[in-house]
């Protein structure tokens, strides 16, 4: 377990926090962070920026992340990693499809390779990051288009060399298994699951025996055709197996 | 050559399996493992009831290895079955269970033995949930009792891992004689501190060791049962490489199983102690594994 010195903490936008800090190790893009908060817990957590002060990106929902979202500048914040694999870097047409704090992960490759930008978020209120998105989905239909982001996708109808999905499963299921997969070259998605432990031994992320932690995050589109259990299998703490379907 | 093991009349195809606890909670995971290499693999340990586990941080890496305190999460043994009854490689796939005590250890061997598993490994060494693992390992009477009931009531081959936490092993060891074979040894207990938070560095506190730290210590336990008990034996405790699997094997074990190696070298590490197994024995001039098991013990 490393620390380091909080060099800037940042609200920006409802409920949506940025930390920065710099590490003593390279990241890259759609890898990992494993944070702990001592008293509290340790959680994954994507890394928006690459370069120190690398930062990281979260929405307050959880014990950990409200814990850390009162943090301040100066404070020391507590990780290991980096882990997990990475995106490619973009070659050509890119296209990112995001999903509520799914825009995290996908923020560095924005930066490195700009491409359209899709964002999908529940309501106006939690757009974050509205500079660098092109098009914008809210579930209640206050921003942009009225529906899911995946809809808006295909809506949209462009055609891509590459594209980036990350955001919450059911999502990124919706996504895999709706979109005419003719129309694009390659396409990765960047998995989150329950991780205990973020180095590939306890098993708790795994879905049919693909680890999101160390095989993972970044899938690409035919390693899902072969997994069953995407979309439809989450894992309690306990291991057991929650049907979606 | 010929790397086979016949542990308790059973024959593996090679002698390098998984240990309970890592990677092995799903079945796929399980099966992943088999098909990289593993002569068997061992499940993650299962109770009667669903336990989440600890919090994380549950595992604390170290230069040496790591502390974890996972806490026995795991479904419940409905959930269990549910998943893993549909395995095609059931003669591979050795099941761990805990309880408290012998009636649930019983409850849980049938449940495993119904849907056609043929061994079951009992967690009698789990350093850091109370009332379970070592809290019921470290009493020779209990253990007795335990190995007793299944052994006269149950057709399964038993495998009884044992705690390197007590003060003579070969005592449990000896109020294990009935088990078929000994797992030696589930990890070390120890604590890890974060002096920069001023806190225990797993959620728990206490956890237990694993890693190359750890394998002397497993050695040792080896050849102390081995030498006074010549029951078969399962080593376990810090292997990471061939090397490391032959010293167990001088010493009396006839399989070993690895866990945190997994973390330093990934899923190929089954196959890559399989062959430097099978280079060391053809390059040492001998025929077969069989021939040194125990060899230094003899
Ligand atoms: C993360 C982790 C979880 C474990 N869980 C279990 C378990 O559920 N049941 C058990 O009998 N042993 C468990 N163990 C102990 C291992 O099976 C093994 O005995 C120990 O780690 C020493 O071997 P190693 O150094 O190769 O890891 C666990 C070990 C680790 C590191
Ligand atoms: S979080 Fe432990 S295996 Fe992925």
């Amino acid at each position: 377990m490393k620390f380091s010195e909080i060099a800037s903490a940042k609200k920006i936008g409802k409920d949506f926090f940025e930390l920065s800090f710099s590490i003593d190790s390279e990241v890259k893009p759609g890898q990992f962070l494993m944070i702990w908060v001592p008293g509290v817990k340790e959680i994954p957590m994507s890394v928006s920026n690459l370069k120190n002060p690398i930062t990281i990106s979260f929405k307050a929902i959880g014990e950990t992340t409200r814990k850390l979202s009162t943090m301040r500048e100066g404070q020391r914040i507590f990780y290991r990693g980096p882990y997990g694999n990475t995106f490619p870097e973009p070659k050509g047409r890119a296209a990112y499809v995001a999903g509520g704090t799914g825009i995290a992960s996908l923020l560095p490759l924005i930066r490195i390779h700009p491409g359209d930008v899709y964002y999908g978020l529940r309501t106006a209120e939690d757009i974050v990051y509205g500079e660098i998105v092109n098009f914008v989905s809210t579930d209640d239909g206050t921003l942009g288009f009225k529906g899911n982001v995946v809809d808006l996708f295909i809506k949209e109808d462009k055609e891509y060399d590459e594209v980036f999905v990350c955001g919450p499963e059911p999502m990124m299921k919706y996504f895999h298994d709706k979109i005419d997969r003719r129309k694009y070259g390659k396409i990765y998605y960047s998995l989150e699951r329950l991780m205990k432990c973020g180095v590939g031994i306890c098993d708790s992320c795994s879905i049919n025996g693909f680890r999101v932690c160390k095989d993972g995050t970044v899938f690409e589109h035919e390693q899902l055709d072969m997994m069953d259990e995407f979309g439809t299998v989450r894992r309690a703490e306990s291991g057991r197996r929650i049907f979606l379907k | 050559m010929d790397i086979s093991t016949v542990i308790a009349g059973t024959r593996f195809d090679n002698p390098v399996f998984l240990a309970s606890g890592i990677v092995d909670e799903t079945l796929k995971s399980v099966e992943r493992a088999i098909k990289s290499g593993a002569g068997a693999a061992v499940t993650k340990s299962i109770g009667k009831d669903e336990r989440p586990g600890y919090a994380p941080p549950i595992i604390s890496e170290l230069p040496t290895g790591m502390i974890n305190a996972v806490g026995l999460a795991n479904p419940g043994i409905d959930d269990f079955i549910d998943e893993f009854r549909t395995s095609k490689l059931k003669e591979k796939i050795v099941v761990s269970i805990f309880g408290k005590d012998s009636e649930e250890f019983l409850e849980l061997a049938k449940r495993v033995q119904e849907v056609g598993f043929k061994t079951v490994e009992l967690n009698l060494s789990c350093p850091h949930v109370k009332g379970y693992g070592s809290e019921v390992g470290e009493d020779p009477d209990l253990v007795e009792e335990i190995i007793t009931e299944l052994k006269n009531k149950t057709n399964l081959k038993v495998w009884a891992k044992l705690t390197p936490n007590v003060t003579h092993i070969v005592d449990i060891a000896k109020a294990a004689e009935g088990a078929d074979a000994l797992v030696l040894i589930n990890t070390v207990k120890a604590i890890g501190v974060n002096i920069w938070a001023r806190k225990f560095s797993l959620t728990n506190g206490i956890g237990g060791y694993s890693g190359p730290g750890i394998k002397p210590i497993a050695l040792r336990a080896v050849y102390d049962v081995y030498r006074e008990t010549g029951k078969e034996i399962i080593g376990v405790g810090g292997i990471t490489s061939y090397e490391d699997a032959i010293e167990f094997i001088l010493l009396g074990a006839k399989a070993v199983q690895v866990g945190t190696a997994i973390y330093y070298k990934d899923f190929q590490i089954f196959n890559e102690i399989s062959q430097g197994i099978i280079n060391y024995l053809e390059k040492e001039g001998f025929e077969n594994l069989q021939e040194i098991i125990g060899l230094m013990v003899r």
